[in-house]
This record gives structure tokens, C-alpha cells and sequence, in this order.
């Protein structure tokens, strides 16, 4: 966390990530939008980074100097939000049902 | 696991005329919208559209909507999904998953026409987290969906089109505009717009941005500063503005997820508002059989939307064998309305964006 | 910070002003749109093919109907009257609650600054308007090319 300017601004509502903490991770050696996400829970909230991985990227370009245009988003999981287990659960039994008749 | 011919992810102005188009041709067409009624974006859109009458000029958004409904309504050939969203799709077997009503599903379309839509980009200042910090559109959908006042004050953010008309239709529902900031030397949106809020005295300050929000628990103001010509704050420029909302209209990004799942090649477009999917000319991506319409292939107006959607439905339709001898008049005709639209001053933008895009053929399929 | 520069060539000459009412079209910026041309009932716009074109309205055509008026998308179109002794400006006005018949209100400029005073003539609110009221103002016949909209 050193020679980082003490930036309290949010970047990622979901997890409350700040500007500081996000340059911080970058100035330790994190240059990809994975690699962030995987140690900072970024694009991982409830909104799956429709809030924050712009302004992540925009970060991420101004930190490195890589051209935005040149930086990959985090992947895009499924599922897109959340559903409980018990409804693909009854979705599986149907299935086998629909299958055994 | 359903299978269905025709699959419409999004019922709004693109995905609408997806549908529509593509069951007129004759394919069977199964639209999915995430709210309770379609529409989209046009469900809040209280003022008149531009365009032709092709398009609906001079109709209002919320109106097109339900001109659409209604003409979707009528076909047989129709199945209407609502309040249902796409959870993922899977590539190995062309497999969507689907939550409806706490339900799960799980559905094989043997085309896709991706119509998302996008999301409101946010920005990054000092507690930008505080509530009344919104998005415009947020703000749009509490006044014209569930008719809630959202604010006695706003401070606007972005004198684009959605900044204007966000910020006259607020003061049509009796909250006080403070500004309207625009960080870029012009107004970047339609000057009609502007001059009906600046008329009702509402100041439009070019080259400013916001510095900062105030509060202690909810949004009580703004700290706002002059931009130079190099974007950078002026010292000692700052303002301070009293408000109980700021509302941000700093643009869209298209909402690409599927299509990135899909492993849909891919291309950064600032113009254009992001990543958006390579495509060719009738909007298929490099995956084939699947295609984008709308702003989720780039951010643009609602009329635009309309014709890509109705383009993607015809050559979705058209792939599968659903011809008629006035297809290819259509799809002349139908390009034609792009270009026209996108010929004016306010097209430069996606003009210059879909310049850039690479044609499909260059960037073969590519799963990561 | 609005090409109002661009009035000029928007604004019909004296005797035009002085004959009766005509439609003055605000509409400075190439945008696809063409709903005032397409349903003009005199065919005083000029029909082009180029949807981006700027609207050209010829004076001597229009009849001062106000149909664009309600019909422009962009609330762009007013008509002025100039041939009274008293000016009469009408203009477009989304709002509640509409203005009463014979109140007296005070007519602002494009940038909302005060004009003067203007007196309700007239609400127009038919339904082929579609939800855009025309408001009928008397104002002092200097004011015609001025008064844009109205507080009360």
C-alpha cells in the first residue's frame, strides 16, 4: 500500500472496493482484469460489474498505460444472477422424470 | 430442455422488432423479457421520438411500445416469455438457461437474436456512494414506471440526449433542476433538448464536472469545478450546489454478457460505448446463428435500434429458410433507413465507430 | 451557447409578420426528423428526401395552423402573429397545471430570463395533439420573436 495517494472514492459499490485498495493491487503487480477480480471481488456483486468494470478498466489503463481498447474484460460466468439451488434441483428431477415415462 | 426455432432475448425496440420481423417472415419466434411488460427503455420514454414515420417520428416512446405489443400480440406465431431472465449461455450445446418466476429453465434455440439492451456507466468522485446518488435512467423509471417523485433537487451529470430529456421530464414532475455539468466543451446532445430545458432557466455548464458529493447520510450537494481544454480542473473553480440527488447520465455500455459467453468475437469501441460483437451486415456475430440488435451491438438511438432489430429478425428468419420474394427489397430498404438515420452531424459518432469494427470474417470464432 | 444566430433565417420578413400567423422553426442542428414537413397540411415545408436536412419553411405557404407546433418532437416550432395591434406568440407547453384563459403571466426568453408580461389568449388541447397543449400568449408585438415560454 505504499505511494499510493489515500483515495477513498468507491470503484465497486457491490464490494466497497476503493480507488486506493485498486491501485494499490495494481502497483503489487495485478495488471489484468482477472486477476483483480479474483483477489478484490470486483464484477462479482450483485450488479456483475455492470457499475464498476468501466471504471475498473479505465483504472486498470490509466495505472499501466495499456490502451483501454487493449485490456479484456473479467470473464462473464453463468450464472448472469443469482438462483437458488432448489430451483435447478426441480428442474433436474422434472427432467428425469420427463426421461423415466 | 425446450427446443424453440426462434429465440429474442430483450422486448425492447430491438428485440420487438426482432420479433415482430422475424414472425412475420414465418418462423416461430419466442421473445424473453426480465420485466413484467415489454417495452424496454420505451415503457419510460414520455417524449416524441425522431425519425420517419417509418420509425414513428413524432410518436412517444411509451406509445411505440405498445403499437409493438399489440402487433406482436395478433401473430399466432408468437410465444411472449415476461418477467423471465437469461442466465447464461452455453456454448458446448447452444443451451440458454433461464430463471422464470423462481423456476429454472433450460432452452435450445436454433438461432439467437441478443437484444439487451445496455447499462448506465457510473463515475468515480468522492462519496459516490451515498444515497440519492442514481443513475438517469434509475431516476426515469421511479417518475414514469411507478410514478414516484424521486427528488425535490437534482444536479445532472452529462448533457447527452438521456441528460436533457431526463432533466425536462423531472421538472415536468416538479423537481427543481440545479445544472446540468457537461464535461466536453459542447453540448453532446440534441440542441432541441437543451433549449427546452434552458428556456424552463435551467443552467447547462459546459466544461464542468462534478468534484465531489456532500452529505453526511444521503446526498445534501455537490462540490462541481470548470474543466480546461485538457480535461484537467481549474484551481480554484470549484462551486458549491445545494441538492438532495445527483443523478448520472455519463453514458451506456452495451450489456454484451451472453454474447461473451457465447464466444462471440469481440471489439473495444469507445464511440460505439464499449465492447461490442463483430457482425456482418444483416447482424449475425462470428458465431453463427447468433445475432445482436439494438444497443447492446453499440449504443444509439431507440429508432436505430428498431431497424437493426428488424434486420437481425429477417436474416435470423432468412437462415433458416423463411424467404419471400421481397426480402431482399426489405434488407435494401432497411439498410437505407440506417443510413439515413445515421447520415446527420449526430450520426458522426456511430459512424466513426462502426468504421473501426472489423469484419467478422477477420476474427474467426474464439472460445476462451 | 444556442446558434441563435441562426434566428435570422428562421424569422420572415415584416410584411410576412405583419400579414398574420406563421410557424417559426427553431431548429438549427441537422438531426433525422421529419414529422413537421411530413404533416403539414399547406405543404409549406419543403419535402426532401435527406431526413438530416434542416427543416425549409415557405412563409408564404403556411398558414400559421400550428399542427407542427404539437407534432415536433424536439418542441422546436412556435407561431407568432404579428398583424394585431396586440402580438400573439403560441407555443407548445408540456405541463400542469395548463394556465387559465385571461391570466396574466410572464413571458420568458429562450434562456428563461424574463421578457415581459402576456396574457393567456387561448389553450389548445385537442386530442390529435397527442399530450402537447398549445398555449395561446398575447405579448406587446415587440416581443413576438422573443417570448418562448411562460412562468405563472
Amino acid at each position: 500500500m505504499d505511494n499510493v495517494p489515500p483515495d477513498d472514492t468507491i470503484i465497486c459499490r457491490c464490494s466497497d472496493v476503493t480507488r486506493a485498495e485498486l491501485r494499490a493491487w495494481i502497483a503489487h503487480g495485478l495488471t489484468s482484469m482477472d486477476e483483480l477480480k479474483r483477489l478484490t471481488r470486483i464484477t462479482m456483486g450483485p450488479c456483475q460489474g455492470r457499475t464498476c468494470r468501466h471504471l475498473v478498466m479505465q483504472e486498470l489503463a490509466a495505472v499501466t498505460g495499456q490502451p483501454l481498447e487493449e485490456l479484456t474484460p473479467s470473464s462473464f460466468r453463468q450464472p448472469l444472477k443469482g438462483i437458488t439451488l432448489g430451483a435447478v434441483a426441480d428442474w433436474v428431477a422434472k427432467e428425469k422424470q420427463e426421461k423415466e415415462v | 430442455m425446450e427446443q424453440r426455432e426462434i429465440v429474442v432475448i430483450g422486448g425492447g425496440p430491438a428485440g420487438l422488432s426482432a420479433a415482430l420481423q422475424a414472425a412475420h417472415s414465418g418462423a416461430r419466434v419466442t421473445i424473453i423479457e426480465g420485466e413484467k411488460r415489454l417495452g424496454g427503455q420505451l415503457i419510460k420514454q414520455t417524449h416524441m421520438f425522431f425519425g420517419s414515420h417509418k420509425q414513428h417520428a413524432g410518436t412517444r416512446g411509451i406509445d411505440i411500445a405498445t403499437l409493438l405489443e399489440n402487433e406482436l400480440r395478433a401473430l399466432p406465431n408468437v410465444e411472449i416469455i415476461l418477467g423471465a431472465t437469461v442466465l447464461g449461455y452455453y456454448y458446448e450445446d447452444g443451451a440458454l438457461t433461464i430463471e422464470d418466476h423462481e423456476a429454472f429453465r433450460l432452452m435450445i434455440p436454433k438461432r439467437l437474436i441478443v437484444a439487451s439492451g445496455a447499462s448506465e456507466k457510473f463515475l468515480a468522485f468522492p462519496n459516490n456512494d451515498l444515497p440519492g446518488v442514481y443513475g438517469a435512467g434509475a431516476v426515469q423509471t421511479l417518475m414514469n414506471v411507478y410514478g414516484v417523485k424521486p427528488a425535490q433537487r437534482v444536479l445532472m451529470i452529462g448533457a447527452g440526449n438521456i441528460g436533457l430529456i431526463v432533466s425536462y421530464q423531472l421538472l415536468q414532475a416538479g423537481v427543481e433542476v440545479a445544472a446540468v455539468l457537461e464535461a466536453a466543451p459542447q453540448i453532446s446532445g440534441y440542441l432541441v433538448h437543451a433549449s427546452k430545458i434552458l428556456r424552463l432557466g435551467v443552467p447547462i455548464l459546459t466544461r464542468h464536472s462534478i468534484k465531489e458529493a456532500l452529505g453526511k447520510h444521503t446526498v445534501e450537494g455537490a462540490i462541481i469545478h470548470r474543466l480546461d481544454d485538457r480535461w484537467q480542473p481549474v484551481p480554484h473553480s470549484e462551486q458549491q450546489i445545494t441538492c438532495d440527488t445527483i443523478c448520472l447520465a455519463v453514458g451506456l455500455s452495451p450489456l454484451c454478457d451472453l454474447l461473451w459467453q457465447a464466444g462471440c468475437a469481440m471489439q473495444y469501441i469507445a464511440e460505439l460505448g464499449g465492447y461490442v460483437a463483430l457482425r456482418d451486415e444483416g447482424m449475425q456475430t462470428s458465431v453463427p446463428g447468433i445475432y445482436v440488435a439494438g444497443d447492446a451491438a453499440g449504443v444509439e438511438e431507440a429508432s436505430a435500434a428498431m431497424v437493426e432489430g428488424s434486420l437481425a429478425g429477417l436474416s435470423a428468419a432468412l437462415s433458416l429458410g423463411y424467404n419471400s420474394p421481397a426480402d431482399e427489397e426489405l434488407t435494401a430498404e432497411l439498410r437505407q433507413q440506417l443510413d439515413d438515420l445515421r447520415a446527420g452531424p449526430g450520426g458522426a459518432k456511430i459512424r466513426s465507430g462502426l468504421e473501426k469494427l472489423h469484419p467478422t470474417a477477420d476474427n474467426p470464432k474464439e472460445v476462451t | 451557447m444556442l446558434p441563435t444566430a441562426s434566428l435570422a433565417a428562421v424569422t420572415p420578413h415584416q410584411e410576412r409578420l405583419a400579414r398574420g400567423a406563421v410557424a417559426i422553426v427553431e431548429c438549427f442542428q441537422e438531426i433525422p426528423c421529419n414529422p413537421c414537413a411530413t404533416n403539414c397540411p399547406s405543404q409549406a415545408f419543403a419535402l426532401v428526401s435527406d431526413i438530416n436536412a434542416l427543416p425549409v419553411l415557405d412563409w408564404d405557404k403556411c398558414i400559421g395552423c400550428g399542427i407542427c407546433v404539437a407534432c415536433c418532437p424536439g418542441l422546436a416550432i412556435f407561431i407568432v402573429d404579428g398583424s394585431g395591434e396586440q402580438g400573439v406568440v403560441r407555443l407548445p407547453y408540456e405541463f400542469l397545471p395548463l394556465p387559465e384563459v385571461g391570466a396574466t403571466v410572464l413571458g420568458v426568453g429562450r434562456d428563461g430570463a424574463a421578457v415581459c408580461g402576456a396574457t393567456v389568449l387561448r389553450v389548445q388541447n385537442s386530442p390529435a395533439q397527442d399530450r402537447t397543449p398549445i398555449i395561446w400568449l398575447q405579448v406587446p408585438p415587440e416581443h413576438i420573436m422573443s417570448v418562448r415560454h411562460f412562468k405563472f
